[in-house]
């Protein structure tokens, strides 16, 4: 898969006032900046900066992160739903890619 | 001088200077305390350990490229504020940082870390009064994932 090609899950349906889990899984390599032990060249940092997740495009929260998370990261919030929406993740790495990733949830 | 004099002050000379260098990293600031000043603008010793915040990490991980983590919390979400995952021993301690809103219900965190050896994994969380929780794991690694 392509760098920055993401999964968005959540729960199809939900009740009004519950607690979901919003899981997803980013391609991204993840590299630190670091020295080729065998050529000596320096390898740039490539990794994601920043995550959004937004609901009804209202913020609800940012996860900054470093190249300490693994390669192909994978995150799972909690979330509280009240009404039908989108859930969106907006996500960005050093090197200036973006990517926004939907899903939907009907609240009952 | 005479002879024995000089001898044992060059001794002494001798062992300060070899000693010095090695005993330097012990008065500065480890790298961990440095970042956790950075990023959240207080010393790690104001940090308090409380059960309030539960960190669940393997106690062996095979692989310190692939470490799950999850770290709960049965505070309030509204006296949450922002959440900071670091990793003592790692060349950059900081893993990631997650700015918590009431929107998210409660505090629930999970993620995949890399760890260069063994060392200690700290949760701290940041609450609505300005104090700072935190929770402590020692995740031993068999195999390193830096680099």
């Amino acid at each position: 898969m392509a760098v920055g090609t993401g999964i968005l899950r959540v729960p199809k349906e939900a009740k009004k006032g519950e607690i979901i889990r919003v899981q997803m899984v980013i391609t991204h390599p993840m590299n630190p900046a670091r020295k080729d032990p065998q050529t000596g060249q320096t390898v740039p940092a490539y990794h994601l900066t920043k995550l959004d997740l937004l609901f009804n495009d209202k913020l609800v929260s940012t996860i900054n992160m470093g190249a300490g998370v693994s390669a192909n990261p994978f995150i799972a919030i909690a979330m509280k739903v009240e009404e039908s929406g989108v859930v969106k993740i907006a996500y960005e790495d050093n090197k200036g890619g973006k990517w926004e990733k939907t899903a939907e949830i009907k609240v009952s | 001088m005479d002879r024995r004099r000089f001898l044992t002050l060059s001794a002494v000379a001798m062992v300060g200077l070899t000693a010095l260098p090695a005993l330097k990293p012990a008065f500065g600031a480890s790298k961990l305390e440095e970042e956790v000043q950075k990023r959240l603008g207080v010393a790690l010793s104001q940090v308090k350990e409380s059960p309030e915040v539960k960190l669940t990490a393997p106690t062996i991980a095979e692989s310190g490229a692939n470490v799950p983590i999850t770290v709960e919390s049965d505070i309030p979400i509204d006296k949450v504020e922002q959440l900071w995952i670091f990793v003592d021993k790692n060349p950059s301690p900081w893993i990631t940082d997650v700015k918590l809103t009431p929107m998210n219900g409660r505090v629930f965190f999970s993620t995949r870390i890399k760890m260069g050896e063994t060392s200690n994994v700290r949760a701290i969380l940041k609450l609505k009064d300005g104090s700072f929780v935190m929770a402590t794991k020692e995740v031993k690694v068999t195999a390193g994932g830096c680099g």
